[in-house]
């Protein structure tokens, strides 16, 4: 032995060790058990209706962009992205406008006419309702010609 | 008189090599094996070319409506585009796909295949289509040619049609015409000896891509189940062609379930898991495979999370407990609780039989989950005892623990001070 520790000493370290054992177990039982929420409503996931040619994985990206993704968290009428700070209103207001600029892959067609957007505050779902209308749709015309 | 012929040969000629040179891309083909529409493989349609920019408005479906509209010609891209959202919109509005397809003609070289398992099919515009038409009872299979007009399969019909023609610059130009009527016969045999309509068009453009060179993706689409492959094949950039239909694209373990795709799978000749020998999936064969919907396979959609791999864990929790209990909401509530609690399941709060919507009509099942707040991976402990104590209790025995590790450190010191006292 290097250090001459005397028995009891060895046996006061142990109890001194389970005691912070069972202190730092209790405290995540504690934390494991409550189910309090204080650091507001992460946004939990994008549920599309109504679409019918336009993906969903589309629209859903375009939501994404007014704020509505993974680590936004509101908090009462605030929306907190990892970029600023919006009232949910005005959030809800572009992811409307955004839904309605989703485009069938590939081309500048535009088919969604109305977008609404509803958050739920308690489970942080955003459901979106799209109405697509292909009688509608205007294309602007450019003059780029091609095959395909 | 010479002259006079010499003329009228040299105008037919240029009006020849003029249709020649507008003659471009694309080979449509639409396949309908079961017109009522319960098989969910009966019905596919596929789109690809040699042309550049195959996306995936030239196979567009309608999920909810069960039709597709496949498109091509040698039109501006614009005028393209503005004919298929015009046969979309009319097909929306319960037109037939005869008179969908007869949009193509008022386009400048545009071309329009729609069709869908209750309304059959037709090809209008500019094409060289054959038209495949299987009959039930007496097994005869037809095929028709046709180039002008508008050809129609008509609804309830079993068969299919095919559009080729080859593209300015292809290697294989001019194979097209008996590339297409020996894709045609093809087709009508597998129709006839009751293949699926997904199987026989991943077969029928695996043919075409390797006989004509007509193979860049490009995709296909599964009507009756709604199934796109979307961004597998086509390209990624404007102006660039998609994946040829004819090359390898994965290879695959059939033994573990190991799966790599082209490029970096060439490394491999075994399976780097097991060491068994793999299967080389061409890319046909792979939209066959993501097209074709196995007759026991569940559609499980999971709300309420986005949590990564969430969703596809859930398929194959709901998927076993649909194969062991059946279609039964509580059953299946169980089993998703018990993932959860195995952690299988993570950051996502337990569900009720409630949040389960079974539909076994069409073999469907959605589940509503509700995630957990913060960054808590499982549900909350149910405790007799409020967290609140606990908390305070926890806080207590670890700051006695450090005490005591402080006065034994100080031990001969502190025994020290007091026997000085």
């Amino acid at each position: 032995m290097f250090i001459k520790i005397r028995r009891d000493t060895l046996i006061i370290l142990l109890l001194a060790f389970i005691l912070i054992l069972c202190g730092r177990l209790i405290t995540y039982v504690a934390f494991a058990s409550s189910d309090e929420i204080n650091d507001g409503i992460p946004i939990s996931g994008i549920i599309i209706k109504g679409n019918d040619i336009v993906p969903v994985d589309t629209i859903r990206y375009n939501v994404m962009q007014a704020g509505f993704r993974d680590g936004s968290v509101i908090y009462g009428d605030i929306l907190k992205t990892s970029k600023r700070e919006v009232s949910l209103q005005d959030a809800i207001r572009s992811a409307q406008e955004f839904a309605t600029r989703s485009t069938v892959p590939g081309t500048s067609v535009e088919p969604i006419s109305t977008a609404d957007v509803q958050v739920d505050k308690n489970t942080g779902v955003v459901t979106v309702t799209v109405i697509e209308d292909f009688s509608s749709v205007e294309l602007k015309n450019k003059t780029s010609g091609g095959t395909g | 008189m010479n002259l006079k012929i010499f003329k009228v040969s040299i105008v037919i000629l240029f009006v020849f090599l003029l249709t020649m040179s507008s003659v471009a891309a694309t080979c449509n083909i639409i396949v309908i094996t079961d017109p009522s529409g319960k098989d969910p493989n009966g019905a596919a349609a596929g789109s690809m070319s040699f042309a550049d920019n195959m996306f995936q408005s030239t196979f567009m479906m309608s999920k909810v409506n069960h039709f597709a509209v496949l498109s091509g010609g040698s039109g501006s891209s614009d005028t393209r585009l503005d004919s298929v959202i015009e046969a979309v919109a009319s097909l929306s509005n319960n037109a037939s796909a005869a008179s969908a397809a007869s949009i193509a003609s008022n386009y400048q070289g545009a071309r329009l295949i729609t069709g869908g398992p209750s309304i059959g099919a037709a090809v209008g515009g500019s094409f060289d289509a054959y038209v495949i038409t299987v009959n039930d009872a007496s097994h005869e299979i037809k095929v028709t040619p046709y180039s002008s007009g508008v050809a129609t399969l008509q609804p309830g019909e079993k068969g299919a049609i095919i559009h080729l023609r080859n593209t300015n610059g292809n290697p294989l130009y001019g194979t097209a015409d008996s590339v297409r009527k020996d894709t045609a016969m093809n087709i009508g045999k597998m129709i006839r000896d009751g293949y699926p309509a997904t199987t026989i068009l991943s077969e029928a453009m695996g043919q075409v891509a390797n006989q004509s060179g007509e193979k860049y993706g490009g995709g296909g689409v599964n009507l009756v189940s709604g199934i796109s492959t979307d961004d597998m094949f086509t390209p990624k950039e404007m102006n660039e062609t998609g994946y040829p239909m004819d090359e390898e694209y994965s290879k695959v373990c059939d033994d573990c379930g190991w799966a790599m795709g082209y490029p970096a799978a060439e490394a491999h000749d075994k399976c780097p898991v097991c060491g068994a020998n793999i299967k080389t999936v061409y890319a046909f064969e792979a939209l066959g495979d993501a097209l074709t919907v196995s007759s026991n396979a569940v559609s499980v959609s999971a709300y309420g999370s986005d949590k990564p791999g969430l969703a596809e864990t859930t398929t194959e929790v709901v998927e076993a407990a649909v194969a062991k209990y059946g279609y039964d909401s509580s059953a299946i509530a169980n089993s998703i609780n018990r993932a959860i609690n195995n952690g299988l399941l993570m950051g996502v709060d337990h569900v009720e039989p409630k949040d389960i919507n079974v539909k076994q009509g069409s073999k469907a099942v959605g589940v509503y989950y509700n995630a957990l707040p913060g960054d808590r991976s499982s549900p909350s402990w149910d405790l007799p005892i409020d967290g609140n104590i606990l908390n305070i209790l926890g806080s207590i025995q670890t700051a006695v623990g450090i005490i005591l590790i402080l006065l034994v450190v100080f031990r001969s010191r502190l025994l020290k001070s007091f026997q000085n006292r």
